[in-house]
């Protein structure tokens, strides 16, 4: 049986993989929500938030479908990597990443929402392209509300079960990230072992959505994201 | 030289402007949503207009027909917002020097050093927009433009929300800017009074068509039509020196009195004289309580439903509001010589 702290720092990498692997997919999604109008806008916004509605094992399955030794794109990856991803740990983390995308798109819209984009065509006036705007003046601006939703989006990530169970499996040691094992011990009557599990868990969610509070409330307080009274 | 000629349909709005813009100051104004900054901004490449061409100098910027779109970075053309639009999460000093990094060293022509000095930034540089009054966040943002060297400054109200005491400051500045730097600048306002007192000629807009294009004082006419005296009483707006006897004041080669308080002579001053608080005497007149009697021609006359404007030549131009009743009783017309007759206590005296 694996010990407690390998299956946190397991269940950490994991989930601090999904976080990396959702970054730039909700920068993206949430920068075109926020700033563009396109046809099919209602229907990026319906895809993207489906993970948050759907059973997550039913996310699991279709990854499963999506990314298993039979699809094209698990064929490219077994060719490439030299090894399949379904029922490793990085499964794990794309799960994660996929049902707390929702999540960090919604964080993310409203932190870049608030940006005022006057400011941007400002920064282009004064001969910025629009990527060194982005990086000098969006980015910086929305910061704190982008790092809120990376903290939501890491903490669910973490929890993840549904979908985790079904493309990663519940190997100890490999996959079994810390709601797998502590399901697992419940199931072996190891009610001991679940608690501790659990209380970690806890700790680490307290501490995640504290921390992403104290972003948001400080996103009130200071004035870094209005431009001064008209 | 800046030449356009754009038409834009936007939401039921249909801009529809052509007119040719000489180095100098060039007032864009009229009624608001006459398109006055849709213009602008047409101009800067922040809006793409429908149809037409855009060229400053010999670069063309944007066409139609050529399939040209220069991005705004790489247009040339400085832009001062309303509010400032200064970066809240950087100093005065980055603000300043956000453009001027950006500029190729070839191209630099203005130092922001040199900016902090024109400008009298020097104490807010270490300051947030936000720790700066609506002032001092135009001048800084006046100076971000300026310092990336820019072919042409344009500048949406700047002085939209600047009280009036704060505003004969602004005028001063532009004024400096225009006459140091030789940067051409277009200047949207809806007020008459600092089109009068900054540009060189006035573009006057309505309904996103073009009036008029001509003199400041040619076209107060067509500008009188659509003016809301009741929201806006006209000023004139005057550079001044402080002279050296107690009370006066030196308008171009003319003197006048007024109240001088404890300012020093040779100190530049804006006068604020309003149009409706100056009497015009067909004949010399005599034995009067008012300080100022200044001999002048009328250069224009314009109507509007029963109020009168008459520019009025003393040396240098100053407008008049009367009724068309006084107009038409002393038989005022263009060539004709006045007096123009008002107190020391109608000159209101603003910073320059």
């Amino acid at each position: 049986m694996a010990s407690d702290l390998s299956i946190v720092l397991l269940s950490l990498r994991a989930a601090a993989l999904a976080t990396a692997l959702l970054l730039p997919v909700a920068l993206v999604v949430s920068w075109l929500l926020a700033r563009r109008h396109f046809p099919g806008k209602f229907a990026l916004d319906v895809i993207v938030t489906l993970p948050l509605a759907l059973p997550p094992v039913v996310i699991g399955y279709a990854l499963l479908w999506a990314v298993g030794g039979s699809s094209p794109a698990g064929r490219a990856i077994q060719s490439i990597f030299g090894s399949a991803v379904v029922f490793t740990w990085v499964a794990a983390a794309l799960a994660g990443a996929i049902v707390a995308l929702p999540l960090a798109v919604r964080a993310f819209t409203l932190a870049l929402a608030q940006v005022d984009p006057v400011l941007e065509g400002a920064a282009r006036g004064l001969g910025a392209g629009p990527i060194r705007v982005f990086l000098t003046i969006t980015l910086p601006l929305a910061g704190r509300g982008l790092l809120a939703g990376l903290l939501l989006g890491f903490v669910r990530a973490f929890s993840e079960f549904g979908a985790t169970i079904v493309v990663a499996g519940n190997i100890p040691g490999e996959t079994q990230t810390a709601p797998l094992a502590i399901f697992t011990r419940l199931s072996a009557g190891d009610d001991g072992g679940a608690a501790r599990l659990a209380v970690i868990s806890i700790v680490i969610a307290v501490i995640a959505i504290a921390a992403h509070n104290y972003m948001l409330r400080r996103t009130d307080r200071s004035d870094l994201h209005r431009t001064p009274a008209r | 030289m800046l030449s356009f000629d754009v038409r834009l349909r936007r939401n039921g709005f249909t801009l529809e402007a052509s007119a040719v813009f000489g180095n100098g100051t060039t007032a864009v104004f009229g009624p608001s949503g006459a398109g006055k900054t849709t213009l602008l901004s047409c101009i800067a490449g922040a809006t793409e207009p429908d149809e037409g061409e855009i060229t400053l100098g010999r670069r063309t910027l944007w066409s139609s027909s050529k399939r040209v779109n220069t991005p705004p970075e790489k247009r040339r053309i400085g832009y001062v917002y309303q509010d400032g639009a200064l970066f809240p999460h950087m100093s005065a000093r980055d603000n300043l020097t956000y453009g001027f990094r950006l500029t190729p060293p070839e191209r630099r022509r203005i130092n922001p050093e040199a900016m902090i000095g024109l400008l009298d930034l020097g104490e807010l540089m270490d300051r947030r927009p936000g720790q700066l009054s609506g002032g001092e966040r135009q001048r800084v943002a006046l100076a971000r433009a300026l310092a990336t060297s820019p072919e042409l400054l344009l500048l949406d109200e700047p002085m939209a929300s600047l009280d009036a005491r704060r505003r004969g400051v602004a005028i001063g500045y532009l004024k400096r800017v225009g006459q140091e730097l030789a940067i051409p600048m277009v200047y949207v306002s809806h007020s008459v009074s600092e089109v009068m007192a900054l540009a060189s000629q006035a573009l006057l807009l309505d309904r996103g068509k073009v009036v008029g294009l001509d003199k400041p004082g040619k076209m107060l006419p067509q500008a009188a039509a659509g003016y809301d005296r009741e929201a806006e009483p006209f000023e004139n707006l005057l550079d001044g020196v402080i002279g050296k006897r107690p009370g006066q004041v030196a308008v171009g080669n003319v003197e006048l009195i007024a109240q001088t308080g404890n300012r020093k002579e040779g100190e530049p001053v804006i006068l604020s004289i309003r149009a409706g608080e100056i009497i015009v005497a067909a004949t010399p007149p005599e034995a009067l309580s008012a300080r100022n009697v200044i001999p002048g021609t009328i250069a224009e006359l314009s109507g509007n439903s029963g109020t009168v404007y008459a520019a009025v030549d003393v040396g240098v131009p100053i407008v008049v509001e009367l009724t068309e009743w006084s107009a038409d009783s002393l038989r005022l017309a263009p060539g004709r010589s006045v007096f123009l007759v008002f107190k020391a206590s109608s000159i209101q005296l603003l910073d320059a």
